[in-house]
């Protein structure tokens, strides 16, 4: 008679099915809010004409929109915490619309800041976040492959918005553009809505299983409080803490998880990332001016840029592919640590195309690298914090990296204008990118090694036959250990070490 | 790589030869943000791509050859007495077309312009040929710079001496050029401005690089043309100007009658020069639609959305709700079977 193994082992996440309907979602939630401040660039003109402004001036609203879009992700990080992501992505829709629809009514620059930049860029967050939450969700052993496809929303909604943008302004005039695209951006609702909650759902199979032993008991439970981002686990947990001078912190850390701060693979990625947005964007910014100003005429100069795009769109995808072979999985860091530092060397070498052929053949590399880091940007966070930490980290990361981006191309623009050339402008991208491949190389080099050696002192204390711990002992132990651990390579080991017990099993019977 | 070195703010040369290509030069002051052009009119045209290297430059100041057929160099130089400019514009002759190159001189105000052509060196071995300057049936006499060169002398005082000014060598073959003197256009917007009813138009109208003496509106009213004045209207048109060469209107609170076209002439001391806008007034109704559709589509995917998760769910209910049955049933039954299997597992 076969034990009812599978039953007890709860369902990971779906990795299909529904999975790739709600990442489907995700790809155009991600979209909007990568593409969206890029595009609205297309309306900068007719405003600063209309407005009388200086183009500098304009520019901010773009600006705005991007920095509240990363700075609002620890609210968005916080509301997933409570409510899911479903509420969170289709309210954000909802005050895209509101802002872009307001936007259209302004009557000067200052009301254009605040309707555009800090409603539409709040709900833009509030779309963002919640979506990569959700490919974590959904995904385990796909997930590189659902983060390269969403993330790929990006140069796809970029290519559409812009000529449809154009199209827009052609028709109907800036106000009227703003009116439709608040509509177009409610479409966010509707991916929202595509975002099925998982984990409520299988609970009540479990609960009828029988416990095969206190291990598997202990998988399970911890598998559905992974699984499970609503805090109703946790209270759970606060009332077998003994230590109760810790429960405020405990309840800050339930909407937002600062205890990641002590986390090694979290602060490693921190570091990195926040050095390597200091170069990250600026090349894309001042490609097409570089193009102008070695002579190249606009449109093939905007030609680069649809180069560029193109590239990305098929590399995200690909990277997403690469990235989860299972030569590349459990190195992924390495990879990405690798994608950066290729990004910094294509922009050292930049300087060098003096020419239109050269400057193509730089779009098709940079359009290469930049696809690769955007596709595992995500992914490798997911891979160091796990799927449950990752609501947190996620809105901590980007509010971090929020001061780097906006500083990035400033710190370019005015390297151009002291020296009177690009290429320094290039060559800083290029050494600070190199830099952070080179710091994250390094350091998850040591942090895997780290880990090796927790998982080997796991594994000699798990093999004692003496300990003999309660349920609470036990999830006390887990969750220490994942403050650590990378939990998704334990996830993954425990789902084989659950088939040997099995298959022991079945040889038993 | 180039730099701007000081504008000379009278003339530029406009290249009217289909072959070459026009670069706007990007200001690298705004190298911050990302470079537009100026609204309406042309860009400063201060370079030419030839054949597709951007090798050769023309700056300013400068006297640069250039290869290829089809292009106009110009040198200016301040005379230092007078405040009336010097300006040099000069044509390689042949052109690429074979026999003749023509290029658009816009001057803004009273220079002395000096018109040279040059016959490539290539043709040097044409020997005897007459070379005449005209305008129009007028000959007019040259003198003879270099042994390839020939230029004329043109005090441009007002707009009688604006024109075409042909240089042709007759011999084994006809080679002209012809430098079109003028003044300067006024870029024009392709696309209409779109506004509301209700909303402020706010039109421009610029001349880069020249300066202008006064600057007027027209609006097309069926065939008439009428002058907009600040005292026709006085809260509806507001005209400004915000530069030396730019100028503004303002329409306020729009009607459907402000649809049409807006002619803004400018004024130089060498005559008149109209560049036209139009300016399209819609109702609010008119982006309405699509957004409605728009909004009304969410509503409906949404719907659609939440009703199939709603009857997905309720199917696996009902079929959940007859496993768990037949579960506790089978599982109950082996209840005993696992006792055992669970201590020889512990034993082991």
């Amino acid at each position: 008679m076969p034990p009812p193994a599978n039953a007890r082992r709860a369902p990971g996440p779906p990795d299909g099915g529904w999975g790739w309907v709600g990442g489907f979602g995700a790809f155009i939630s991600i979209g909007f809010a990568y593409a969206f401040p890029k595009g609205v660039a297309i309306f900068f003109k007719e405003i600063q004409d209309f407005f009388g402004t200086s183009y500098s001036e304009v520019a901010w609203v773009s600006s705005i929109m991007l920095a509240t879009t990363y700075g609002a992700g620890p609210i968005s990080s916080i509301l997933v915490n409570r409510y899911g992501s479903r509420p969170v992505v289709m309210f954000g829709g909802l005050l895209c619309g509101i802002g872009m629809v307001s936007a259209a009514f302004c009557t000067s620059i200052m009301q254009l800041y605040i309707c555009v930049g800090f409603i539409t860029g709040l709900g833009l967050a509030l779309n963002l976040q919640p979506s990569v939450i959700m490919i974590g969700k959904y995904f385990l052993k796909r997930r590189p492959i659902a983060n390269g496809l969403a993330m790929a929303g990006s140069p796809v909604m970029l290519c559409t918005l812009a000529p449809l943008n154009q199209f827009l302004l052609d028709s109907f005039g800036w106000r009227g553009s703003f009116l439709i695209l608040g509509a177009i951006l409610m479409n966010c609702c509707v991916a929202g809505a595509l975002f099925r909650p998982i984990g409520p759902g299988t609970a009540s199979v479990k609960t009828l299983v029988p416990e095969e032993g206190k291990d598997a008991l202990k998988q399970e439970v911890t598998e559905g409080a992974m699984e499970m981002s609503s805090p109703m686990n946790r209270p759970m947990r606060n009332k077998t803490e003994e230590d109760e001078e810790r429960d405020c912190c405990e309840k800050i850390n339930q909407y937002l998880d600062f205890s990641l701060f002590k986390h090694r693979g979290f602060l490693i990625y921190l570091i990195g990332n926040v050095l390597m947005f200091l170069g990250f964007f600026a090349p894309i910014i001042f490609l097409a001016p570089y193009a102008k100003h070695i002579g190249i005429d606009e449109y093939s100069a905007a030609f680069l840029l649809s180069i560029l795009a193109i590239v990305d769109i098929v590399a995200r995808p690909t990277t997403g592919i690469i990235a989860n072979s299972k030569w590349v999985r459990p190195r992924i860091q390495y990879f990405f640590s690798f994608s950066i530092a290729f990004n910094g060397t294509c922009h050292l070498l930049c300087p060098l195309a003096s020419s239109y052929a050269g400057l193509i053949v730089y779009s098709i590399f940079f359009g290469l690298a930049f696809g690769m880091v955007c596709a595992m940007l995500f992914e490798t966070l997911m891979d160091l914090v796990g799927a449950v930490r990752f609501t947190s980290a996620v809105g901590l990361v980007t509010i971090a990296e929020c001061c780097t981006i906006l500083l990035g191309p400033p710190i370019g623009g005015t390297l151009i204008d002291t020296f009177g050339d690009y290429k320094y402008m290039f060559i800083k991208c290029g050494v600070v990118m190199v830099l952070a491949g080179t710091f994250l190389f390094i350091m998850n080099y040591y942090n895997y090694r780290m880990l090796a050696k927790e998982e080997k002192e796991r594994k000699a204390k798990e093999e004692d036959p003496k300990s003999v711990r309660t349920e609470t002992e036990g999830r006390n132990n887990w969750t220490k250990e994942t403050t650590q651990d990378g939990p998704e390579l334990e996830l993954l080991r425990a789902e084989q070490e659950g088939l040997k017990k099995e298959a022991n099993g079945t040889s038993e019977v | 790589m180039w730099e701007q070195k000081g504008r000379d703010p009278a003339m530029t040369t406009d290249d009217a030869s289909s072959q070459s290509q026009a670069n706007s030069l990007t200001n690298m002051k705004n190298g911050l943000n990302e470079s537009f052009p100026e609204p309406m009119t042309t860009t400063q045209i201060f370079s030419w791509r030839t054949q597709g290297s951007p090798s050769d430059h023309v700056t300013l100041g400068h006297e640069v050859s250039v290869p290829g057929p089809d292009l106009a160099t110009k040198e200016s130089k301040q005379t230092s007495s007078q405040s009336v400019t010097s300006v040099q514009y000069k044509l390689l002759l042949p052109g690429a077309s074979g026999t003749s190159v023509e290029t658009t001189v816009s001057l803004d105000r009273v220079v002395e312009v000096e018109l040279t052509c040059i016959l490539d060196k290539k043709y040097s071995h044409l020997k005897s040929f007459q070379v005449i300057w005209k305008r129009g049936n007028d000959t007019i006499s040259h003198t003879n710079k270099t042994d390839n060169s020939w230029s004329i002398n043109v005090t441009v005082s007002d707009s009688s001496k604006l024109g075409s000014y042909s240089c042709t060598l007759k011999g084994e073959q006809q080679l002209s050029g012809i430098f079109h003197l003028q003044v300067p256009k006024i870029g024009r917007k392709e696309k209409p401005t779109i506004t509301y009813l209700g909303d402020t138009a706010v039109m421009n109208c610029e001349c880069p690089g020249y300066t202008a003496i006064s600057w007027t509106w027209y609006m097309t009213n069926g065939s008439k043309q009428i002058t907009i004045n600040e005292s026709l209207l006085a809260d509806k048109y507001v005209i400004s100007k915000k530069s030396a060469n730019i100028t503004q209107l303002k329409i306020l609170k729009l009607t459907k009658e402000d649809d049409g076209e807006y002619w803004c002439e400018a004024a130089f001391e060498l005559g008149k020069s109209k560049g036209k806008l139009e300016l399209k007034v819609l109702s609010f109704m008119v982006p309405l639609k699509p957004f409605v559709a728009i909004v009304i589509e969410v509503i409906v995917l949404v719907a659609l959305i939440v009703a199939y998760e709603v009857y997905s769910k309720k199917k696996e209910k009902c079929a959940e709700a007859e496993k768990e049955f037949d579960q506790i049933e089978h599982l109950k039954s082996e209840d005993s079977g696992l006792e055992s299997s669970r201590a020889r597992q512990r034993r082991i």
